[in-house]
């Protein structure tokens, strides 16, 4: 299904050379696995938000990609965003994993939207607004999806600064003194 | 259990499931129990498909936030005399989940439970044997 | 009300929440013209027990049992998935004697899930017969699976590093004998499915889901390749013993020539996948290195080795369900930083959507049973009548979609 396929060497290159500065750090890594050590390759890359949208577009110029989830990240000051695309499945051992990571200043945590590229990513981007407090712009559908609805307005289960969840934490086996 | 036994059989029980947030662990053993391996229908007990014709209500997983109400629903619209069977650790004890943020439970600080299953999930014969037990609370309940 | 008033009002069906899927049970509300339905929605989130929040107070191997915990028919492949991505941050090896063990386990559990589907399937349109059967033959795995873990559901069979029980010489007639019984089984289920009118007529052409749309909506596992795309994580990555095995993509192809994406389809494709993961045993046996089956024991040295561990890793594990993902980041604590968990359901949510529109209130059970989103037991319908509120329960349901199967055979 795919017209050509590239190495993942070739993708960590073409990208670089074609968004420079807003690729911050590119690492490819390999893990072997059964007797025969066949090698399944990952890449793992942090971007400037600045360019996210266009690398999206650039997988999917590609190859269509598969979106498996965003999982994200409390770094402190920043709230990190990684998008977990695979490329070229459907070939025995070609799939190259995708990870893509984006880092967002919890002063303003928005992100635009790839529910336009891609639909199937709805879910997990509904998801990262009530568990992480980012902010996804344009997003087609804004409510709340896992959280019950009377659950605290501003309080973020991931998170690690005070917005996370020590004021509900409940231990059922704890010891009253 | 094998005192009140011959009495309880004159009436047969009809057992209504409630998920309140399982994981299906328990859930999958209830179902086993009713096919042909274990075949509890042979004694009249039957799984329904609504609360309102059931006189036990077995009640698996820890009762997460959004199924309060919910499984208090469910309670509610069994016709006395009932009896509450809590399947599965996650139920009676919190188990894993012991400290999540968006449970309620036990079941037990919801609903007045007549008979726990411990186990993880519980092996059939133990949820036939809570099912056996929960006969004879009833007939307690009937004065038969 | 006049009758031109009454044709124009769609209903609004809310099914759910008492309605046991697997990680996530749904809440859904459709909207109805007469027996058509418009639009869907969905709610998620009554089982949400914070369960990847809570592993910020644990170890890995404690998360392990919690990772088990998530769903109770996917008792291995979490576990698996949380086991690849620590090893892949930690960077562990694995022995390799284990890939292979961790390979039969993986199909056993396959074995058992799409059996126990099969069933739920038949169920659903009426054909109850089935349903005992299926689960007679289940409890075949399920006694293998006990044999071979010592529990039924809960297996705790993973370990970081490799699997905890080996499959000794002695063991294998035993293995070998249940094979052939599902062998044998499988060609009486194939037939029942294949051949007979009734499950024909109802499944297919319901519950359409194109190429295009299980490409855009990220659908995984059976759901997507039964749409015609070829998207099997044993097959397009090495991970465990599957990068060692001979094993190819199965699509619905493969028996009837074409691919409509439909109920049909994706239960030929279960089927099939059924046969394979037989085939995929029988492989593992054949193939097994000798050697040990963990490569380090001692877990105390195991947690110490990742308290030291900076870095991140995936794993993904192909489930009977479809891909399950899980993210792990360590930072050098006793806990993991983060740990993200994504089950295959998850993503085959959003199918439900093309899948039913258009369809009727009665195909609700098997469209949405047909992704295998385990709706075993119970689940409600309140159908909102212009303001009043009527139930609808289940078995009402159910019985909707048996008199439709009526219906046809007449």
């Amino acid at each position: 299904m795919t017209k050509d396929q590239k190495t993942p060497e070739e993708h960590v290159k073409y990208l670089k050379d074609k968004f420079n500065t807003n690729i911050i750090s590119a690492d490819i890594k390999k893990r072997a696995a059964g007797s025969k050590k066949n090698e399944t390759p990952s890449i793992w890359m942090k971007i400037d938000k600045g360019a996210f949208k266009e690398i999206v577009k650039y997988i999917i110029e590609y190859n269509y990609p598969h979106l498996a989830i965003i999982s994200g990240n409390d770094l402190g000051n920043n709230i990190e965003l990684i998008y977990h695309f695979t490329v070229n499945y459907g070939t025995r051992l070609g799939e190259i994993n995708l990870h893509i990571s984006v880092e967002l200043p919890k002063s303003k945590p928005e992100i635009e939207t790839i529910c336009d590229l891609i639909p199937g990513a709805l879910i997990t981007e509904r998801e990262k607004q009530e568990f992480l407090g980012v902010k996804i712009k344009n997003i087609p559908d804004n409510r709340r999806l896992f959280l019950p609805d009377d659950f605290p307005k501003d309080v973020y289960p991931w998170r690690r600064d005070e917005k996370g969840l020590e004021k509900l934490y409940k231990n059922l086996h704890e010891v009253k003194k | 259990m094998a005192k009140g036994l011959p009495k309880s059989f004159k009436k047969a029980l009809w057992v209504y499931h409630c998920n309140s947030g399982s994981c299906n662990g328990c859930d999958i053993e209830i179902i086993a129990a009713l096919c042909p391996r274990y075949d509890v229908e042979r004694f009249g007990i039957k799984l329904v498909g609504t609360p309102r014709h059931a006189d036990v209500m077995l009640v698996t997983g820890p009762v997460s936030r959004q199924m309060v109400d919910k499984v208090k629903r469910v309670y509610d619209q069994m016709a006395d005399p009932k009896a509450v069977i809590c399947v599965g650790n996650c139920g009676n004890t919190g188990d894993v989940f012991y400290e999540s943020y968006n449970l309620v439970g036990p079941i037990n600080q919801i609903l007045p439970v007549d008979v726990h299953v411990i186990g993880c999930p519980p092996r059939p014969e133990a949820i036939i044997n809570a099912v056996a037990k929960a006969w004879v609370k009833l007939e307690t309940l009937e004065g038969g | 009300m006049s009758p031109e008033a009454t044709t124009k009002t769609t209903y609004h069906v809310p099914i759910g929440p008492i309605h046991p899927a697997l990680k996530e049970p749904v809440f859904f509300e459709f909207e109805i013209s007469g027996e058509r339905i418009i639009d869907i929605d969905v709610k998620l989130g009554h089982v949400h027990r914070a369960v990847e929040w809570a592993s910020r107070k644990r170890n890995p191997i404690q998360i392990l049992y919690l990772a088990e915990r998530i769903c109770g028919i996917c008792s291995y492949c979490h576990p698996a998935a949380f086991t690849l991505a620590i090893e892949a941050a930690a960077d562990i090896e694995v022995a390799e004697r284990a890939e292979y063990l961790r390979v039969i386990q993986g199909e056993l559990e396959r074995i058992t899930s799409h059996i126990l589907w099969a069933g739920v399937a038949a169920h659903e349109i009426g054909f109850d017969t089935v349903l005992f059967l299926t689960w007679e033959i289940r409890e075949r795995a399920m006694d293998l699976t006990e044999y071979l873990c010592g529990n039924r559901v809960t297996k705790g069979i993973m370990t970081i590093g490799g699997i905890r029980r080996d499959i000794t010489k002695d063991m294998l007639p035993r293995i070998q004998k249940d094979l052939k019984y599902f062998k044998d089984n499988f060609g009486k289920l194939a037939h029942i499915f294949l051949d007979d009118k009734t499950i024909k007529m109802r499944s297919q052409g319901a519950g359409i889901l194109t190429k295009e749309n299980a490409l855009k909506l990220c659908a995984v596992g059976p759901t997507t390749r039964a749409s015609g795309i070829k998207k099997d994580l044993r097959a397009d990555t090495s991970y465990f013993a599957y990068g060692d095995l001979d094993i190819d993509y199965i699509t619905p192809e493969a028996l009837t020539g074409e691919v409509n994406g439909d109920v049909y389809d994706r239960i030929i494709q279960r089927l099939l996948e059924v046969k394979q993961s037989i085939e995929l045993i029988e492989q593992c046996v054949d193939k097994m290195p000798a050697g040990d089956i963990v490569s380090e024991p001692k877990i105390a040295k195991v947690l110490a080795q990742l308290k030291k561990a900076n870095g991140e890793g995936v794993g993904r594990h192909e489930a009977p369900r479809g891909e399950v993902i899980h993210y792990v980041k360590l930072t050098g604590e006793d806990a993991p930083f983060t740990w993200k968990v994504r089950a295959p359901t998850y993503n085959n949510i959003l199918p439900w959507i093309p899948m039913l529109k258009g369809e009727q209130i009665a195909d609700i059970p098997i469209v949405a049973a047909s992704t295998d989103p385990c709706m075993s037991c119970t689940n409600r319908v309140a159908i909102v009548n212009n303001g009043q509120r009527s139930l609808l329960n289940k078995e009402q349901l159910h019985r909707l979609s048996v008199e439709k199967t009526r219906r046809l055979m007449h």
